[in-house]
């Protein structure tokens, strides 16, 4: 697998490698690249599984990280190409074409994070979010505990305690624990 | 109004009901993975309540709640948590951060019940089908951890080097240490209530993460007027329950306490403690003795608006601060920079002044509208074994108090130190430090009833004692110190088997067999203190209550029989500075209860 990690660095001009194990490698790629990697493997070198389509935030950068697994059956290796896009007006170069089931992926992809994937099959339609008009919940910048704060009531009877606060109230409730200060008026 | 989506939403999801189902039939019986992230279990004897999976829950899905059987109490807030699975998403952060491990997931993952209360529950007290289950969730030992475990060593000088004079041999946190250590503390708060002072320590210690010394110092002052003494040499209770030190080492509470105080400069403190046009009200407190208990009760006043005059017997202020404990663990400069903060309010003490001789109780009693007396324990005690009485035989706090004075002490080759508690532990290494000074070599044995296990003086007190090449031999009693010709030859000693009965009182078994003797030409008795009250004249004792054991009886705010004494500190509590200042802090409120009501 090293020949190949090597021949691809040359053919693809791969900009990062890092061997996560002896049967798992990370490879990162400009996004213009990235399908043709993909489909080079699959097409050429055995990787007939698609694992897996994932999406990292990184939100301070201003890019999402797609990251396609990909894993060959026979040498029992998984490659992952990774690939960075813009946050801004995300969209990516469709591979549905490629295996069936990335169809799913990317509807899922376009709901969660609000990324394109043009001429994928019912990528307008609702994935699992019915009647969703917020921004997509898996954006870092939606803040998951306003949106369920404002969604869902609270359910009743629920009561917390602070364990130092209920630990005067139990062990030293006269103790003082601030300084009694009396000052002339200024 | 909602929305049209809102309404025809519904409609849209029924157009899957003709359509083949795309799942599989639930796998029931399927045993999960072994690491499988299903219900939580809980230790609930291990578990002390901190509060730390409630913190880090996104979710909200942890309540912290009083339940039956568990009591707060020292180290444990008597609270356990509850998870609402309605809310719960089985990220295990909770597990991740628990500080005392005591709480897993288990694998278990089906549950079903028509109730939906009972999908909220404590883990390990509400009994489970899961509990037992070996598999789940655990937090994978060692290296994963949200915090370091070991505290940011303390830099200080080799036992070598410090060996040869008083110079303080803890050096202090840098900025960098000191945000480091700041930053292991998880803010549960259990501390506090260890605190006899219930100092706002994840307070101060969140000043330091967030580099704002200023509102540290504020924090400080609100419950320790001695801020740099106590920095040095607490005795720190609060370390020994911090939640951390259950699976690593407890936060260096005091070294953060100290890294406050010596960051703030002294001329600086008026103006961040806001310490300008102070009230007076015009009435007149009078205390007695300038230690923890007596500073604490006049700062306390004088920040109320009362005139606030201390008299103290020794030429300067601390009290056993300054002559009982050595300079190499608390230098004068550190007391006199706390003191002198004080006195920069008003507060005035009078040096040099014995009451019972140079003033009585009594005058003092007509002369101010209340009074604290905070007299400590200054008095060393014999064991009475014979020999005794011999001259070359001494009590440590009297020597420690004649080193303080600058006195010069008495000093041989061979001593040997009977007491194991940190004032023996302070005697023995200040007399090593002068052995080395005059002799060029230490030879000093430090002996106790006690074993090593179970001896009072703090354990790094001991190490560093036999780093600096003191020997402590603990778990012997002395029978006996021989003389000839008036001079000492040695002391012998017993095995001792046990120090305490089965009720807890003080009755050491002795194997007489088992003896031993150690050759030295001066001893030093360390193993208790006594107050001395002969400032109260037999008609004034009259009219106080007195404990069995002699100890003036106070009630919660340290008043006497005598309404207007007041009395606290190691006379009342044993010795102890934090308690000291504590009860300052406590009598001050309660001297002005009392004058108010007046």
């Amino acid at each position: 697998m090293k020949n190949l990690i090597e021949r691809l660095h040359i053919k693809y001009s791969l900009t990062d490698i890092v061997n996560q194990r002896d049967n798992f490698v990370y490879l990162t790629i400009r996004k213009e690249n990235a399908i043709d990697l993909v489909t080079y493997l699959k097409d050429y070198e055995g990787f007939s599984h698609f694992v897996l389509l994932s999406c990292v935030d990184w939100i301070e950068d201003g890019k999402f990280q797609l990251s396609y697994f990909l894993n060959q059956p026979n040498k029992k290796f998984d490659i992952a190409i990774r690939t960075m896009i813009d946050r801004e007006n995300a969209e990516m170069q469709s591979s549905h074409h490629l295996w069936k089931h990335i169809e799913t992926y990317q509807r899922e992809l376009r709901e969660m994070y609000g990324i394109n994937f043009p001429k994928n099959p019912r990528i307008e339609e609702n994935f699992i979010l019915e009647g969703w008009d917020e921004i997509p919940p898996m954006r870092r910048e939606f803040d998951t505990k306003r949106y369920s704060e404002k969604t869902f009531f609270p359910r009743e009877g629920r009561k917390t305690y602070d364990p130092a606060t209920y630990m005067k109230d139990k062990l030293y409730p006269n103790a003082p624990i601030t300084a009694k200060v009396n000052k002339k008026d200024e | 109004m909602g929305k049209l989506k809102d309404i025809l939403s519904p409609f849209t999801a029924w157009g899957g009901v003709i359509k083949d189902p795309v799942t599989i039939k639930n796998p029931i019986g399927r045993p999960a993975a072994p690491r499988y992230r299903g219900f939580h279990k809980n230790e609930v004897d291990v578990c002390i309540g901190c509060g730390s999976c409630e913190a880090i829950c996104e979710n909200e899905a942890i309540d912290l709640v009083p339940v039956e059987g568990i009591k707060a109490k020292d180290g444990d807030s008597g609270l356990r948590p509850m998870v609402d699975y309605g809310r719960c998403c089985w990220c295990a952060l909770c597990v991740d951060v628990c500080t005392t491990g005591s709480l897993t997931l288990s694998d278990e993952y089906t549950w079903v019940s028509e109730n939906a209360d009972e999908f909220r529950y404590i883990p390990g007290l509400d009994k489970k089908d899961w509990d037992k289950n070996e598999n789940g969730w655990k937090k994978p030992e060692p290296n994963y951890e949200f915090y370091s475990l070991d505290r940011v060593k303390m830099p200080e000088l080799h036992a070598q080097e410090r060996g040869q004079s008083f110079i303080e041999f803890i050096t202090g946190y840098s900025k960098q240490q000191a945000e480091l250590e700041a930053d292991r503390c998880v803010e549960c708060g259990i501390c506090t209530s260890a605190c006899p002072a219930h100092m706002g320590i994840p307070e101060y210690i969140k000043a330091i993460r967030n580099n704002d010394l200023e509102e540290g110092l504020r924090i400080l002052y609100e419950t320790n007027p001695l801020p740099e003494i106590c920095g040095r040499i607490c005795t720190h209770k609060c370390e020994s329950v911090c939640t951390m030190g259950h699976k690593g080492d407890p936060i260096s509470i005091r070294w953060l306490k100290r890294y406050i105080a010596d960051q703030n400069p002294s001329e600086k403190y008026k103006e961040i403690l806001n310490a300008e046009n102070l009230v007076d009200n015009g009435k007149k407190i009078a205390i007695i003795g300038a230690g923890p208990a007596g500073l604490s009760t006049a700062y306390y006043l004088k920040l109320m608006g009362y005139q606030c005059t201390i008299f103290e017997k020794l030429p300067e202020a601390g009290g056993m601060m300054r002559y009982g404990i050595p300079e190499y663990r608390l230098p004068y400069d550190q007391i006199d920079k706390d003191v002198n903060y004080i006195l920069s309010l008003g507060v005035e003490i009078k040096y040099n002044v014995n009451i019972g001789t140079d003033i009585t109780l009594e005058d003092l009693g007509k002369d101010f509208d209340a009074v604290f007396a905070g007299t400590g324990l200054h008095l060393g005690r014999s064991t009475r074994v014979p020999g005794s009485d011999n001259k070359n035989v001494y009590f440590a706090t009297d020597l420690l108090r004649e080193i303080s004075l600058g006195q010069e002490v008495p000093l041989t080759e061979k001593i040997v130190v009977i007491g194991g508690g940190n004032v023996a532990m302070d005697i023995t290494r200040s007399l090593a430090r002068l052995q080395n000074i005059k002799y060029g070599k230490v030879d000093i044995l430090a002996t106790c009833l006690e074993s090593e296990d179970i001896m009072p003086a703090d354990r790094e007190e001991v190490v560093e004692a036999r780093e600096e090449l003191a020997i402590v031999d603990p778990g012997w009693g002395p029978k006996e110190i021989e003389t000839e010709n008036e001079k000492i030859k040695g002391l012998h000693v017993v095995k001792c088997l046990s120090v305490f009965d089965e009720n807890k009182a003080f009755n050491p078994k002795f194997d007489e067999e088992n003896k031993k003797f150690f050759v030295a030409d001066m001893i030093v008795e360390s193993i208790g203190q006594g107050m001395d009250l002969s400032y109260l004249s037999d008609e004034f004792k009259e009219n106080l209550r007195f404990s069995n054991r002699g100890r003036i009886e106070v009630d919660d705010y340290f008043q006497s029989g005598i309404d207007w004494l007041f009395v606290g500190g190691d006379i009342i509590q044993g010795s102890d500075v934090i308690h000291g200042i504590a009860n300052g802090h406590k009598a001050a409120i309660g001297i002005d209860n009392f004058l108010m009501k007046k």
